[in-house]
């Protein structure tokens, strides 16, 4: 009997079996692109548009309310907004300087944070073969934490007035993903390719 | 879900200890194909599957008491752009669908004093059901709990006196429910188990 009592273990190894965690592998499988657009909005009425030659990362508030910027590393920053340059104007954009008026701005801006995740353990083995066969789980809890990334890009058309005088995005990118600190300018890149391949809105030749 | 899965194979082993010197328990491995619209948002069958029941027998050939399970279907789509009407999101989306049966269930066994013993049954009662559709590092949730009619068929093989394999075929349907599963989330099991 005790040995028939060990045959309700094979349907318990078969569902130990079956519940293999099973999601993201890689990192880059975590990467997301969003983007959104004004839909009244009449991109193929514009053709010119300005933006900063340097993407910001943080602001720092002292106590008497001075804010500092904290911008990317320049040669990273370069790779993105090259990326988008490239693509602007190969939907047919120009690029002109903030004095000339542009018909719209783009604003990149990179950002951080850092959070925390829990991971849990099976395991379970018998402890008393002799009289009973049991099992036990100790529901194990890990903290992890990671870092992730996020790229914003805002469009915005400085001639359009609201009535909070202040200007809406009329596309909006949004790109997530974990951090690195191997590979991550070049995911960046490539969400910057996919932000555009995904908004053919934007072609305005 | 792994808390909830926990504790239904917790109580699947509670029960069968307890219960075991008044009537049957079996525990199966289960695998669960999927229909309607589980199958509409997961094609591939469920590997990770586990069911317990519990019969009394009133009578040689019937039998009466619950039944709990567990199926989790899973798939992982490649990496894909989704649109919306003025938003797009591309990333690779990975969908997890858990369905926690909990039955009272009765069946009816013919040639009971033979090893081999055809039976068909029917069990109502509830399943959870839940949805999760990850994409990068969020998840979209939804719920259900779904009135459930299941019927079923199988036979068992009696190995010793006390003990038989338990093979059956079950078709969970469950009704639609609630607002954020808007569908009947109905699916096939086929269970391979021991009755001690």
């Amino acid at each position: 009997m005790k040995i028939a009592k060990l045959l309700y273990l094979i349907p318990l190894a078969l569902m130990a079996w079956g519940c293999y965690p099973a999601g993201p592998d890689l990192v880059e499988d975590t990467d997301i692109v969003y983007t959104t657009f004004d839909e009244g909005y009449d991109f193929s009425a514009k053709s010119t548009y300005a933006m900063p030659d340097k993407i910001v990362i943080g602001v720092d508030i002292n106590n008497v309310g001075d804010t500092t910027l904290t911008y990317m590393k320049q040669a990273d920053a370069n790779r993105i907004l090259d990326a988008i340059n490239a693509n602007m104007q190969n939907y047919g954009w120009t690029q002109v300087d903030i004095s000339a008026d542009p018909d719209v701005l783009l604003t990149p801006a990179g950002m951080s944070n850092t959070s925390y995740y829990y991971t849990w353990w099976y395991n379970w083995w018998y402890n008393d073969w002799y009289s009973w066969w049991g099992w036990y789980y100790p529901p194990y809890v890990t903290i992890d934490s990671y870092t992730t990334g996020t790229l914003v890009i805002a469009m915005a058309d400085p001639n359009v007035e609201t009535a909070y005088n202040q200007t809406e995005s009329t596309w909006l990118s949004i790109s997530n993903g974990i951090l690195t600190k191997s590979n991550d300018i070049d995911r960046a890149v490539e969400a910057v390719e996919t932000s555009f391949i995904q908004s053919p809105y934007l072609n305005i030749k | 879900m792994k808390k909830l899965a926990i504790l239904v194979i917790m109580l699947m082993i509670g029960c069968s200890a307890q219960l075991y010197a008044q009537g049957k328990s079996t525990i199966s491995y289960s695998i669960g194909f999927g229909t309607g619209d589980i199958n509409d948002y997961i094609s591939k069958a469920s590997f990770r599957g586990i069911s317990y029941e519990y019969t009394r027998f009133i009578n040689p050939n019937v039998g009466i008491g619950f039944s709990v399970g567990w199926n989790v279907f899973y798939s992982e789509l490649e990496r894909d752009t989704y649109v919306t009407d003025n938003a797009s999101i591309t990333g690779k989306q990975y969908r997890y669908s858990n369905h926690v049966p909990v039955l009272f269930r009765s069946a009816y066994y013919l040639k009971s004093d033979s090893n081999f013993i055809p039976f068909a049954g029917a069990g109502i009662g509830t399943i959870y059901s839940r949805r999760n559709t990850d994409m990068g590092l969020y998840s979209i949730e939804q719920e259900a709990w779904n009135f459930a009619l299941v019927p079923e068929i199988g036979f068992q093989y009696r190995l010793q006196m006390d003990n038989a394999i338990n093979v059956s075929l079950k078709y969970y349907n469950g009704f639609k429910a609630g607002n954020e599963l808007d569908a009947a989330q109905s699916y096939l099991a086929l269970n391979f188990g021991f009755t001690l």
